[in-house]
């Protein structure tokens, strides 16, 4: 099995000199297609880093990120762009929905970017399967911290990219519902072959996973 | 577009109150353009109505036709099709016991000429002291039959006939022929070919000959433009227009830059997802074409408005295609002014969406 996303050798440091902290070491990293791969570790540790270099949002301090074998690097900053739109699917730790549209419109906008038409079934289903219907019209601010999270995970699945990367996307859920959405993104790698990669601090939610790797100050082991 | 429409409607508010802004100045730039007009109008009107192209007049007087002092005789000097006569006064008509006062301008001209005015009622000038007057002046109690002064004069005039209604340097126009003119000045020659005049008018004027005594030619444009006053008082309000042109695009472009460090962090998210600069920008644009056109076509409606009920001695004049252009300028403002926060929303890094 090739890797559909694969980092090697990644190095990050922030800042120079002696306040200089290195975020990520030697980390080495790869991802096929029907695979979903754990990455587990401490707050600080350089998670949130590493997920945002597979994405392109940042680049290492060196090493290189290859996705389906073409280094990342060496595209431009348009192909980029698509390649996020298109191939990658980012669940943000944080606020990731864009206050002013609706659940339903948050889907919209993916099919306006690609110049298609609604998929009406398809975000209904999406919506259906992470107990979201009942919310479908509301706006971000009317919605609780987990169904937000929620609505960023039915996002990234829309567009249905190959990789997905989730930053914590059960950190604002109770078990019950992390579990439900550590299944269903074990599902959608398993049966609809997509590469997915999870950030978690919780030991509870990797028994689906494949790849576990465990990250401690920059350094990344494959367990 | 989509991202940009669905903002507005969700921030109705602050949409609404930078239209409203956009709005005023809108407003002001239309007002100012009308009034412009009017006073434009007010000067010319009656010039307009000539279809004349030429003007002669004394070369030595700086190109005022009220300054300008020549003889019926010198029509000699110009060629053209239709060369005729022109002299003018300035003056208060009155009536008996000054029931009625109206300051006008009196112009004169030879009773066939292309310059004298088509009669509504009453008829063309065909004996001495007789007078037209503007169609407006009926409201002011003028009528046909009526004998009438002009100036300080003890001297009148028969009111014989009206015309449409037109304007010389602000004020309505009478129109009579030169020797009556010349009797009311109280001139000493009151008839033949030494009468004083103040210029000829013609189409396609030239002069006959190589020398054509104290005569000047002036185009019909630059003519208005020395009419006392005019260039002065339309540089002024086009000034202020096109400050107001630059001021739109400063509060267009502020306005979209604050809004646009506002955003950052959804811009931010927006990148993470893959929507690049290029559909940020589409939608800053969307948004301040949307607010420009909701400013624009409520500042016309509002201006046609305030036109029907502006009372009659305010010249107002709407000129569609220049409020056109006028709209399009403003529109080109709000885009140009979107376009500023380019720069901004280039360098906007994801990265700011995972902080
Ligand atoms: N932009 C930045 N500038 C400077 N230091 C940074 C920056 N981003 C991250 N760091 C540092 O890099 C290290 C790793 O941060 P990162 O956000 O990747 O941790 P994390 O594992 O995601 O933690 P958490 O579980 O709390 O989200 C931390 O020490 C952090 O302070
Ligand atoms: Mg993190």
């Amino acid at each position: 099995m090739t890797a559909v996303l694969a980092l090697q050798q990644i190095n990050k440091q922030f800042g120079h000199g002696h306040t200089a902290v290195t975020a990520l070491k030697d980390a080495n990293f790869e991802v096929s297609a029907g695979q979903f791969v754990a990455i587990i570790g401490p707050s600080g540790s350089g998670k949130s880093t590493f997920l945002t270099i597979a994405a392109g949002l940042q680049t290492p301090t060196s090493g290189q990120v290859l996705l389906n074998g073409t280094e990342l690097a060496t595209q431009s900053e348009k192909a980029r762009l698509a390649y996020r739109f298109n191939e990658i699917g980012f669940i943000l730790q944080s606020s990731n929905l864009i206050p002013f549209l609706t659940v339903t419109e948050q889907l919209k906008l993916v099919d306006k970017m690609s110049k298609r038409p609604f998929q009406k079934e398809r975000a209904q289903t999406l919506l259906h399967e992470l107990a979201l219907s009942e919310v479908a019209t509301a706006y971000p601010n009317e919605l609780s911290g987990g169904e937000r999270q929620r609505v960023a995970i039915v996002r990234a699945l829309y567009n249905d990219p190959s990789v997905i990367l989730a930053d914590e996307p059960t950190a604002s859920l109770d078990t019950p519902r992390s579990i439900d959405v550590v299944n269903r993104l074990a599902k959608e790698a398993h049966q609809h072959n997509k590469a997915i990669v999870m950030v978690t601090h919780d030991q509870r939610l990797i028994g689906n996973c494949d790849v576990v790797y465990k990250i401690e100050d920059g350094v990344m082991t494959k367990q | 577009m989509y991202l940009g429409l669905k903002e507005m409607r969700h921030e109705k508010l602050r949409y609404s109150l930078l239209s409203g802004v956009l709005l005023l100045i809108a407003l002001v730039v239309f007002m100012l353009a009308g009034l412009a007009n009017g006073l434009s109008n007010g000067n010319r009107e009656a010039i307009d109505n000539w279809q004349a192209t030429d003007v002669y007049l004394n070369q030595n007087t700086n190109e005022t036709l009220s300054a300008s002092q020549l003889k019926l005789a010198d029509q000699k000097y110009i060629k053209g099709d239709q060369v005729t006569p022109l002299a003018t006064l300035s003056g208060t008509l009155r009536t008996d016991k000054n029931r009625h006062k109206t300051t006008i301008s009196a112009l004169a001209t030879s009773r066939n000429s292309f310059i004298m005015p088509k009669v509504n009622s009453g008829h063309r000038i065909n004996g001495r002291n007789q007078l037209l007057i503007s169609d407006s002046l009926k409201a002011e109690g003028y009528k046909l039959g009526q004998n009438v002064r002009l100036g300080t004069t003890k001297r009148t005039v028969k009111i014989v006939g009206t015309y449409t209604s037109s304007t010389y340097m602000i004020s309505p126009t009478i129109y009579t022929d030169i020797a009556t003119l010349n009797r009311l000045k109280d001139m000493p020659v009151t008839s033949g070919n030494q009468q004083t005049i103040n210029g000829f008018v013609t189409k396609n004027g030239r002069f006959s000959h190589s020398s054509h005594g104290s005569l000047q030619h002036l185009t019909m444009t630059t003519f208005i433009n020395k009419l006392p006053g005019y260039s002065a008082e339309q540089l002024t309000l086009d000034t202020m227009i096109y400050f107001l042109f630059a001021i739109a695009l400063a509060i267009i472009g502020i306005f979209m830059f604050v809004l646009t460090l506002q955003k950052q962090a959804l811009f931010g998210v927006l990148k993470v997802q893959g929507i690049g600069t290029k559909h940020i920008l589409a939608a800053l644009l969307t948004q301040s074409v949307a607010m420009s056109v909701i400013g624009i076509v409520i500042g016309l409606g509002i201006t046609v408005g305030l036109a029907q009920i502006m009372p009659a001695g305010l010249p107002f004049v709407i000129n569609w295609g220049q409020f056109g252009l006028y709209s399009l300028a403003l529109l080109a403002a709000a885009v140009i002014g979107a376009l500023l926060s380019w720069r901004t929303v280039a360098n906007i890094d994801p990265a700011v969406a995972i902080g």
